[in-house]
This record gives structure tokens, sequence and C-alpha cells, in this order.
């Protein structure tokens, strides 16, 4: 989409004394005013929807894929019932675990020393307030707080990785604190046979 | 201030364009035009005559053109629009320049200043020109043609507002800018857009069906930087929009960026980088590589923005164990706090003047948008505490803010003037529209 834009001769003469540098050129001459068509298909190879879709075991289903991914497909990020591995809880703009939260990692410590090949991914959301690269710096926090929680219990560092989803991933959409209070929160996703790098 | 011609100015001005050089105001006319108590200017803006070339779009250029003015003198809260209902002339039939129609019948409906123009369709393309008269004087002030597209005639517009604001201020206004905005337009996903202010021109930058976030434009308009989960790992693309090509950021030793901004020169980005659950600040260049890091603290460390001069960025600390905001000195490296007051203040930029620094506040369980001047003192606050208000972005010429708000359901894009006076809503999608950024003045 081009556009030129000039003064024109005629106004310009017979308004104001003009030179052939203020009127004559193109004061504008963008080539191609109108965005190029958006194209993704660079990214496939790393394309989320493809990445992990490759189950290799049924772990993963017991946890529910990455939130992401669950999004992605239209479902609940929320940890299902069945979940070995329950999520954990935080206060508004904190990252420091209750007495609950570490009880909460206790039992999932355990779960992970009785299933040594599980590797898992620690994910940090945050409730909608606050503005959004905050709030995935807080997730970022959280899951750090949770994965080092659960390495002083004797879970390997290289089982555990973190990602922040911020507030943008919420498994309750209502304005209220008891919907707050159920975003904020550290899930836990096995990625069997996954790198946690 | 009430907006008044500049009287010894509009010569200076129109002679400064009749030779050659740049229209420059000098010092004491480029006043803001703030305050509840400002007057508005009284201004007509006559729909256009089709001087020639008959077109199915005639008639929607006739009055879209005029509207599309109309819209731009509304939102800078200086100009009151007198209804078109009220125009005693036949704009297909009277004159469009000096001595061609008769000044009263504009003065009759009270009419100060005075828009009209014409034009005439060739194919695709339109030829517009338009003037400015001074109703109680009986001058023209200034006219320009234009050419361009049919369809980007609103841009057209856009520029002879600018124009217009120019002509009262000694500053060009911003109309012909755009902003780069989060949307996720009722579905699940959010997608940076880029649009006019009003909406025209709207362009989907992404498409990837994932999280996208953080636009920020290049001081050259050409590219918007933004930070999206499209591979997964969160990190920074940098898209250009005349030519489609993007470069992706990929911090070097893992981690994420989490969003990021340009230098005003364009040569470097300042970014946030997590990683290891911290994050910090890192200058980058265009490419992405690490220049150096900025910031070395245990704790969270977001959302730089540059000072106008490039010499000091004001970004967003909890080291003291709440998000304030703070200001580093780039050449030093020394940090100074700078928000004092309220337990939540985040997403900072500072002001094209270089004078205040707007912000996120929350404020009674509600975020607002705050001013505060660079060396501290007093914040103003500028939006009510009955809805959320947040993501403020400065126009290029200091004068507005862009920000979002919830104030009527969802969050949709909001302007106000820098003062908080004439707080007017942009965007009406189905979803939340948000993280506006706004553009510099393009071409």
């Amino acid at each position: 989409m081009k556009i030129r834009i000039r003064l024109a001769g005629h106004v310009c003469g017979l308004m104001f004394f003009c030179s052939l540098a203020a009127c004559a050129p193109s004061v504008t001459d963008k080539p191609g005013a109108t965005p190029a068509p958006r194209s993704d298909s660079d990214t496939s190879a790393n394309d989320p929807r493809a990445g992990e879709g490759q189950r290799g075991g049924t772990k993963e289903s017991e946890t529910g894929s990455s939130s992401l991914k669950q999004m992605q497909e239209g479902k609940s990020s929320a940890t299902p019932a069945s979940s070995p591995l329950k999520d954990v809880f935080y206060e508004f703009d904190r990252y420091d675990l209750s007495a609950d939260a570490r009880a909460t990692l206790r039992a999932n410590a355990d779960w992970l020393k009785s299933n040594p090949s599980a590797r898992v991914e620690i994910e940090g959301h945050c409730d909608e307030r606050g503005t959004n690269e905050y709030n995935l710096a807080l997730g970022a926090k959280r899951a750090q707080a949770a994965r080092e929680f659960l390495t002083t219990l004797g879970i390997p560092a290289d089982r555990l990785s973190t990602i922040s989803y911020g507030e943008e991933i919420p498994v309750c959409r209502e304005p209220t604190e008891d919907c707050w209070t159920k975003n904020r929160r550290a899930r836990f996703v096995i990625l069997q046979g996954r790198s946690t790098s | 201030m009430t907006l008044k011609w500049l009287l010894a100015m509009g010569g200076l001005l129109l002679m400064a364009f009749g030779t050659g050089h740049a229209a420059s105001a000098p010092p004491g006319v480029t006043g803001e035009i703030v305050g509840q108590g400002g007057q508005r200017f009284p201004i007509a803006v006559s729909p256009l005559r089709n001087l020639g070339g008959n077109s199915a779009e005639s008639a929607r250029l006739s009055t879209g053109i005029a509207d599309a003015m109309v819209h731009d003198l509304e939102l800078s809260g200086w100009f009151k629009v007198l209804d078109r209902s009220a125009y005693m002339e036949n704009a297909q039939t009277s004159g469009i320049t000096l001595g061609t129609f008769d000044f009263k019948d504009w003065a009759t409906i009270g009419a100060e200043g005075l828009v009209k123009g014409g034009f005439s369709v060739q194919g695709d393309e339109v030829a517009v020109e338009l003037r400015l008269f001074d109703v109680y004087q009986n001058k023209e002030r200034v006219g320009k043609r234009y050419t361009g597209r049919v369809r980007d005639y609103r841009r057209i517009a856009h520029k002879f507002v600018d124009e217009i604001i120019n002509q009262f201020t000694g500053v060009p206004g911003v109309f012909n800018t755009r902003l780069a905005y989060v949307s996720n337009s009722g579905g699940r996903f959010k997608e940076i857009f880029v649009s006019h202010l009003d909406g025209s021109e709207k362009f989907q930058v992404t498409d990837n069906h994932t999280i996208n976030l953080s636009p920020a434009w290049s001081p050259d308009g050409r590219s918007v930087l933004y930070s999206s989960f499209k591979d997964r790992n969160q990190t920074l693309f940098l898209f250009e929009l005349y030519s489609g090509k993007e470069i992706k950021f990929t911090p070097r030793g893992g981690g994420r960026y989490l969003s990021g901004k340009f230098s005003p020169d364009g040569q470097t980005i300042v970014a946030t980088l997590e990683s290891g659950g911290n994050t910090n600040l890192y200058l980058l260049d265009r490419s992405g590589n690490v220049i150096r890091q900025l910031t070395n603290n245990p704790g969270i460390e977001v959302s730089p923005a540059w000072s106008p001069d490039g010499k000091q960025i004001v970004f967003v600390s909890d080291r003291s164990g709440s998000p304030q905001l703070y200001v580093m000195d780039l050449a030093s490296g020394n940090s100074r706090r700078l928000t004092y007051s309220g337990s939540y203040n985040t997403s900072p930029e500072w002001s094209p003047k270089g004078d205040r620094i707007v912000y996120t506040g929350r404020v009674a369980n509600r975020f607002a948008i705050f001013t505060i001047p660079v060396d501290g003192g007093e914040p103003r606050k500028l939006t009510a505490e009955s809805f959320d208000s947040e993501d403020p972005t400065w126009s290029p010429d200091g004068r507005f803010i862009a920000f979002t708000s919830n104030r009527a359901g969802k969050y949709h894009l909001y302007v106000m003037q820098a003062g908080g006076d004439n707080q007017r809503r942009l965007t009406g999608s189905g979803g939340d529209d948000t993280k506006p950024h706004w553009s510099p003045r393009l071409d």
C-alpha cells in the first residue's frame, strides 16, 4: 500500500513562496506500507503443538499435558484429581512456601522417589492481577522455589525443569479471590522421556 | 490553556515550508493544552467535494475522510467539532479554495476553524486536497495535497489532522501512528496486532495459536519486537512488518527472554532474561546477542524502558520486597529507587519529553495509571480506582497516554491526555486488548 504525500504544487504556489525542495519530492514513499503476510512455517520444527505430542508412556496423562498444550487443545489446565503430583499454592505477590505447600511438596517428592525415571516440569502460575511481565517473573520464582525445595528433599535437579506461564493460563477465570487463589500455583507435569534441559 | 491559533506562528511556519526548511516552533509556543478548564476550539469539517472521477467509492470518500478527521480531532480533546447537520452549504457544489465560498455560512454556526477539501479518484488511486481556514480572519492557514491508494484514505485524514494540530500548537499531532497490542479476540490465544488509533489498517502480526506478549516498536516504526511461547520456551522475536522477516532471539546458556525495548537510536535493546528463576536486565544488539548484563540480583527485575536520551533506563524490581520503579544510569550502572508510595508499581514508560514516568500502580485493590517526576516526588493518579487501568504507553509527542482498562467489562484500549483528561475508548473487539505500545510518528 503505497502512499505518496507532498505539498500540492498549486496550493503551494498560490499560498506561499514555495521552493522545489519543499514541494516537488515525495515526502513519503514507503515501500509496501501493508505489512507482509505472516509466516510461521519456519518455526514448525519447534511447534509446541507438535513437540509435546510424543507420549512415551502413560505417566503424562496422569498429570495432564503442559498447560500450554492443554490450552491449545481447548482443555482446562487444571491438574486432574487423580494426579499423583499435587499443585502448590502461593500468596499474592509471594513465592515463599507455606507449611501447606511444603507438605504437598514432600508428598510429591515421595512419589518422585518411588518413580525414579519420571522427569517433571514445574510450571509457575499467577493470578491475573498485576502486569504480565512481572507475573512471568513471579511465576518463574514460584516454580524455582518448588524445584529448590524438592532438590533439598533429595530429588536430583536434572529431573526437574521449570517454566513460567505468568498469568497467561489460569484455571479459573472469575475476578474473585477464590479464583485468584486457585491460579497462584505451581503445577507438576510429568515429561516421560523428555530432556529437561 | 485554551487552544488558540498560533497567530504569530502561522506565517512563520508557512515561510519555513516555503524555504524548504523543517518547520520548527520557537520556544514558548509548544505548550501543552490540558486541563478541564480549557475550552475546546470550535471547528467545522465539511464533507469533501468530488472533483472528478466517478467511482462507487465517491460517497464513502466524501464523508469517510471527513469522519476520520472528526474522530481524530475529538480524540485529541482540543477541538469541539460542530455537528454536520448544522452546515449550511452543499459540500458538492460550494468552493473549497479561498474566495470561492462564504465564511459567513460558517461563522453563523459558530465555527472558528474550518476544514474543506476535495478528492478525485482514478482507478485505485485517490488525490485529496485539504485546507484549514481561519473563519474569523477569512484566511487560509494551510493547504496540502495527498495522493495514495483509495483504501488508505483514512491515513490521509490522519496526516492532515497532524498538520492542523501543528498549526495550533507548533508540534504536529500523533494521529498518523499505530498501536501494537495484544488481543485474544475473544478466543483463548493471545496474538499481536497493530492498527491505527481508530482501529483502521488492523494487521495481525502473529497467528501461532499460543501466547504472544509485550509488543514493542523499533524507533523506525518498521519492526515489532515481541515475546512468544510459540517455540514452547518463551523468547523474543523481531518481526519486520514490511518484509515479513523475523529473527528469533535465543539466549545463550539457556533462559528465556520475557520482554525487550529498543533504545531510542534503535541500535540496542534492553531485555529481561529469566534464568534459574531469577530475572535480570541485559543489553542486546539488534540480533539478540548480549552486549552486557545490566543487573545481577537474586530477585525480580523486569519491564525496562529507556529515557529519551538513551542514557538511563527505568525498570521494576522487587529488591525492596515489593515491585517498585528504579532508575539506572547506564554509564555508571548505579540505580536509585523512584517510587515509594504504594506496594505494587509496575510497567513504567519514560515520557518522550523526559520529565515524567508513567506507570501502573495498585491502589485499593485496583490498578491505576500514575505519572511521577523522573527525579521523584508526588505521583499523580490519572485514572479512577473504580476499575482497573494498566499498561500505559506515551504518544511520541508525550501529550497523550494510551492504556488498557476493564471499565467497560472486557479490557479495551483507551487514550487520554497526559494529564488524565479526555479518556476515550479506542477498541471494542470481542476480546481483551492489552499491552499497547505506541509507535513513533510514521511516514
